[in-house]
């Protein structure tokens, strides 16, 4: 059984050397680890461990990848990105319901004052209908009832 | 214009809108880091130099997806991790052809026996690497290589901070137990 097996507190040893232990912690850990013979060879190897990673050769691709991407982008003819069509909010639609609305409003009113301002009065029907009777208007009466029923 | 040196999110937003040269210039700042990731995990020049070409393009296809509260470098090694996971999948690489001569240690150290010493290490931790299960060898790349935070690792591999942290210390602890076996 390795070292690290053995030890209890591998995973805050191994957040140590990430440096990524909140410092009341780091500092108990630290304290503790130097007193003891089972902390302190893992985090000797932890350390010797990132030391080595820290030596492995850099790795740099020869070719331009920039390049290449592109080429297959547009010879492949990978779609461009389109964003995504909106969703339908309700609210979108509120100045133009508001503008409608004033828009009739202000009609209505318009119409109203226009009406108004005409003194045209609303005429029953059949008085409207008067002027295209067989008696001219201002013309005697042949008898009452006709009169009557014509509303004159 | 952008600058040169702003910030990925300007350059992603451009691309957003069918922008090839701005996605162009994002590719050359992660390339090498993607490439590098992609060479480690799958072993083979070959397969990291295709699946790096397609975790690009999978990067484009998939922009319109992307939000500003996600960091592109982070939503980009997600993908290429997929890509490196699906084609171990696919390709069963359960034990890896050693890479060769590309990962001789640097020769900066003066003095011969040291420098023999870490060449040997490194050539050590390499092999080991090959030998460490996939889930490890991946966390350990991107916390020693790449450099990223357990948060940054956790928006990577999808996993909360203190998963991050039991399996960075299981890994440690396997390819410690890997290095000891193979020396003795």
């Amino acid at each position: 059984m390795s070292s690290a097996e053995k030890c209890p507190r591998t995973e805050a040893i191994s957040a140590l050397v990430d440096d990524e232990l909140a410092d009341p912690a780091r500092a108990a850990l630290d304290a503790h680890v130097q007193g003891c013979a089972i902390c302190a060879p893992v985090l000797a190897e932890f350390r010797q461990l990132h030391t080595t990673f820290a030596a492995l050769p850099d790795v740099t691709p020869n070719v331009d990848f920039a390049f290449l991407v592109d080429r297959r982008i547009a010879a492949a003819g990978v779609p461009t990105p389109k964003p995504k069509p909106q969703r339908w909010r309700w609210w979108q639609l509120a100045p133009a319901t508001l503008g409608g609305a004033l828009s009739l409003s202000l009609g209505v009113y318009l119409g109203g004052t226009l009406m108004l301002g005409s003194q045209i009065t609303a005429q029953p029907a059949a008085l409207q209908m008067a002027a295209f009777t067989a008696i001219p208007p201002g013309a005697l009466c042949p008898a009452l009832q006709a009169c009557n029923s014509m509303g004159r | 214009m952008l600058a040169r040196d702003g910030p990925d999110e300007d350059w992603v937003r451009r691309a957003q809108t069918g922008d090839r040269k701005a996605f162009s210039e994002l590719v050359r700042r992660h390339q090498k880091s993607v490439y590098r990731y992609l060479l480690r995990m799958l072993s083979s020049h070959d397969d990291a130099m295709e699946l790096t070409q397609e975790a690009f393009i999978k990067a484009w296809q998939a922009l319109p997806q992307w939000r500003p509260e996600a960091q592109f470098r982070t939503w980009l090694f997600r993908i290429a991790n997929n890509a490196a996971f699906d084609a171990l999948r696919h390709r069963k690489l359960i034990e890896f052809v050693p890479l060769e001569d590309s990962f001789d240690a640097p020769g900066s150290e003066p003095d011969p026996a040291h420098q023999a010493q870490v060449t040997q290490e490194v050539r050590q931790l390499d092999v080991s690497l090959k030998k460490l299960a996939p889930e490890h060898r991946q966390i350990l790349l991107l916390r020693e290589v790449e450099e990223m935070s357990y948060e940054e690792i956790g928006s990577v591999l999808s996993l909360n901070e203190g998963t991050v942290k039991s399996r960075l210390a299981r890994a440690r602890a396997a390819l410690i137990e890997i290095r000891a076996r193979s020396r003795s």
